[in-house]
């Protein structure tokens, strides 16, 4: 270790870091321990001033091995690896010490965290210093492309993948494409048909050469890993028989969308007890009818939309659906188009006109005589049956927040905005692809901000309201954007996978087989003439069970040795 | 000068780190007693890593992987569950209690929850104090 030249930077993450962790501290321990050449604190190692630091010391030093100590590694990991390959080093001689989401962010108080973040860079430390360079491995990709999902996002998708000439498989569960957006009659805020919308993508995903639809399909298993999966696909013959396929495909799309709420979970809305209480969905129906009026086939006089159903509020969903407040507005201005002299009400929470067009649009519609009412999360309206003398059907009271009154108003028509919810087979699916699901249900992105369209699991990628309640305008440019990472990939041909897998030392296995039936991905043969297991690299994922199993060590799990992680320990323990 | 406990964590990259590291942007406060060590899935934690840990001097150590049924590897922590039960038997002979090593489950959105494990293990182990381990050794040298 001592001939070695490392170069330790300490991170600030502006005041991320800084605020809570003594960087200089940090970095004048590093400088302390054998085999340290730089140690230095800088605002932002992600930088490109921060990452030419490290490729000008390594030219300027001959820094052999690098140790950031900043971030999460499953954030900029990738980044670092790269400054170090631009520098003519190996780019696994880099390691990351994580004083960040495990220090300044959970942490405050200062001494401690210090004292953590220099255990975390020493381990750091230690480990870099027993790195083996490794090599990258390229597999070839295949072109294809699974998306599960026929709705917007999944046939936009689609669409742009096969325009630019890959093969699609295109899987939807039920019997028609179009998804929730075929159940929606005009959009907000320019009131264009959704039909007319979803007619043009419709027609050319149906006739496109390169399109396979499979309706009333199901994905039952995808196995292999990025550039190579093997996706089963159950569809329905004319006989409506189940017919099972198996395409081969470099990437997956997931566009399974949402469920609208169940609004019986509100009782006090009298939802599925009082006849004229219907959802947003079943207005939609009417409206794409043409046709507004009460289940007694009367036009209302009176129309309610109450808001944030199911949404924002803590006993059932604490997020927004983001759609509902402008699809409210929506309703207010095309019910007044189907239905002369009626009056109508929109009891909502808070406004929120967030997107493009959404404030003028707003605007707009209240000048028409909207009756907005304004209630409170923790305080929402009861709806109840009128009474035989009054001249409508439903009363509604709402604790109007700005006046501060109880109000009470009429309605012969109560509409609920439903929000959106996760799918019910949301777990099945994550289980499918191997993607995670927040507290809510809803489909992990790699990265909020910066990778909001890849997951953890490369090779797959997610577009639409699987993710989170999004409008149609989102789930599009999602859907967009992870066509166009797809085809971004295709057009290499090739892609560059890690270099991590399980190597089997032949001199030291015994041949007792315990590791064939051991690994997930058949990734290990017995050679029944040398009497010795070895491991298939490119089928080997680098889990390690192998290796913490193998009686005579004879595996090494490439960039987790033990050697490294041992000293990992003594790093995190001095 | 309360005691406070050195903790070694190994956490599974796909779950249970992630859920580390949502804890941190969610910034959810934990005591700064688990120094954690990332491998890829919680079946390459060798047995001889937590004994490593506390040969080395650590006070406990703590196993996170992905809840059963949700490993990246699919079943790679069912391979650590099985194992589990055979190093505490051998911890258990080596007179180390029980509260000392620890397998939890901890998914990605799991923050508030690996949060909560830490808190609870680094008061179980401030409790015990320090290791063993550590004054065994420090007596047999010094009967060597």
């Amino acid at each position: 270790m001592d001939d070695m030249k490392i170069g330790v930077y300490v991170c600030n993450c502006g005041t991320n870091i800084a605020k809570v962790v003594d960087c200089d501290a940090v970095a004048e321990a590093a400088s302390a321990l054998p085999g340290v050449a730089v140690a230095r604190s800088y605002k932002y190692m992600c930088s490109n001033p921060g990452q030419e630091m490290i490729v000008s010391d390594i030219a300027e030093q001959g820094l052999d091995r690098i140790v950031v100590a900043a971030c999460s590694p499953r954030m900029h990991e990738p980044t670092f690896r790269k400054a170090l390959q631009q520098a003519g080093v190996n780019p696994y001689y880099v390691e990351m010490a994580n004083i960040r989401e495990q220090c300044s962010w959970v942490h405050d108080d200062a001494p401690a965290a210090t004292d953590k973040a220099k255990a975390l860079m020493r381990a750091a430390v230690l480990r870099v210093a027993r790195h083996d360079a490794l090599e990258r491995r390229s597999v070839d990709m295949d072109p294809a492309t699974l998306v599960i999902g026929g709705g917007i996002a999944g046939m936009t998708a689609a669409l742009d993948l096969a325009d630019a000439g890959s093969q699609v498989y295109l899987v939807e569960q039920s019997d028609h494409l179009g998804g929730n957006v075929a159940r929606v009659d005009l959009t907000a805020p320019y009131l264009d048909s959704a039909r007319d919308m979803l007619t043009e993508r419709l027609t050319r995903v149906v006739e496109h050469p390169r399109i396979s639809v499979v309706l009333e399909g199901e994905v039952e298993e995808v196995a292999g890993f990025v550039g190579n999966f093997t996706a089963r696909i159950v569809g329905r013959d004319e006989e409506r028989r189940p017919v099972e396929t198996t395409v081969g495909v470099g990437n997956v799309i997931v566009a399974t969308g949402y469920k609208e709420f169940d609004a019986r979970r509100i009782t006090h809305y009298g939802y599925g007890k009082l006849p004229n209480v219907i959802t947003s969905f079943e207005l939609e129906k009417m409206l794409r009818a043409g046709r507004v009026e009460t289940k007694e086939g009367k036009p209302p006089q009176y129309v309610a939309i109450i808001h944030c159903v199911g949404s924002r509020n803590p006993e059932f969903n604490s997020y927004c659906s983001r759609v509902c407040c402008m699809t409210a507005l929506k309703y207010a201005h095309e019910i007044k188009s189907a239905v002369q002299g009626v009056y109508v009400s929109d009891i909502y929470v808070d406004m929120h006109a967030f997107g493009k067009g959404h404030e003028d649009f707003y605007r707009r519609t209240s000048e028409v005589k909207t009756l907005f009412l304004m209630y409170d999360k923790g305080d929402s309206p009861v709806v109840r049956r009128a009474d035989p003398g009054d001249d409508c059907g439903m009363l509604i009271e709402v604790n109007e927040k700005l006046s501060g009154e109880t109000i009470e108003i009429p309605a012969d028509l109560v509409v609920l905005m439903v929000g959106m919810e996760a799918r019910d087979d949301s777990e099945r699916v994550a289980h499918l692809v191997n993607i995670s699901r927040d507290k809510d249900g809803w489909f992990i992105e790699s990265h909020p901000k910066l990778d909001p369209v890849a997951t953890t699991t490369d090779g797959v990628f997610i577009a639409g309201a699987c993710q989170a309640p999004k409008d149609i305008p989102d789930s599009v440019a999602q859907a967009r954007a992870a066509a166009g990472r797809i085809l971004a990939r295709i057009s290499r041909g090739r892609l560059e996978i890690d270099a991590m897998y399980a190597e089997v030392d032949e001199d030291k296995c015994s041949g007792c087989r315990v590791c064939n039936d051991l690994c997930p991905y058949v990734a290990i043969e017995f050679d029944e003439e040398k009497k010795k297991s070895h491991v298939i690299s490119a089928l080997c994922k680098s889990c390690g069970a192998c290796v913490a199993a193998c009686p005579s060590s004879a595996i090494t799990a490439l960039h987790f040795t033990d050697a490294q992680i041992f000293a990992e320990i003594e790093g995190v323990l001095l | 000068m309360t005691f406070e406990p050195k903790i070694v964590g190994f956490l599974c990259n796909w779950c249970s780190y992630t859920g580390a590291d949502l804890a941190g942007t969610s910034r959810i406060h934990y005591a700064p007693n688990v120094r954690i060590i990332r491998v890829m899935c919680s079946a390459r934690i060798d047995p001889t890593f937590v004994l490593k840990a506390l040969h080395d001097g650590a006070d406990g150590v703590l196993i996170c992987g992905c809840h059963p049924g949700d490993c990246h590897y699919s079943e790679g922590n069912y391979k650590m569950m099985r194992r589990y039960p055979l190093l505490k038997r051998l911890l258990a002979d080596y007179g180390i209690e029980d509260a000392r090593v620890r397998l939890e489950w901890v998914s990605a959105s799991e923050g508030q929850r690996f949060a909560d494990i830490v808190n609870d293990m680094t008061e179980r182990v401030r409790e015990l104090g320090p290791s063993p381990v550590q004054r065994d050794l420090i007596s047999d040298a010094a009967e060597r």
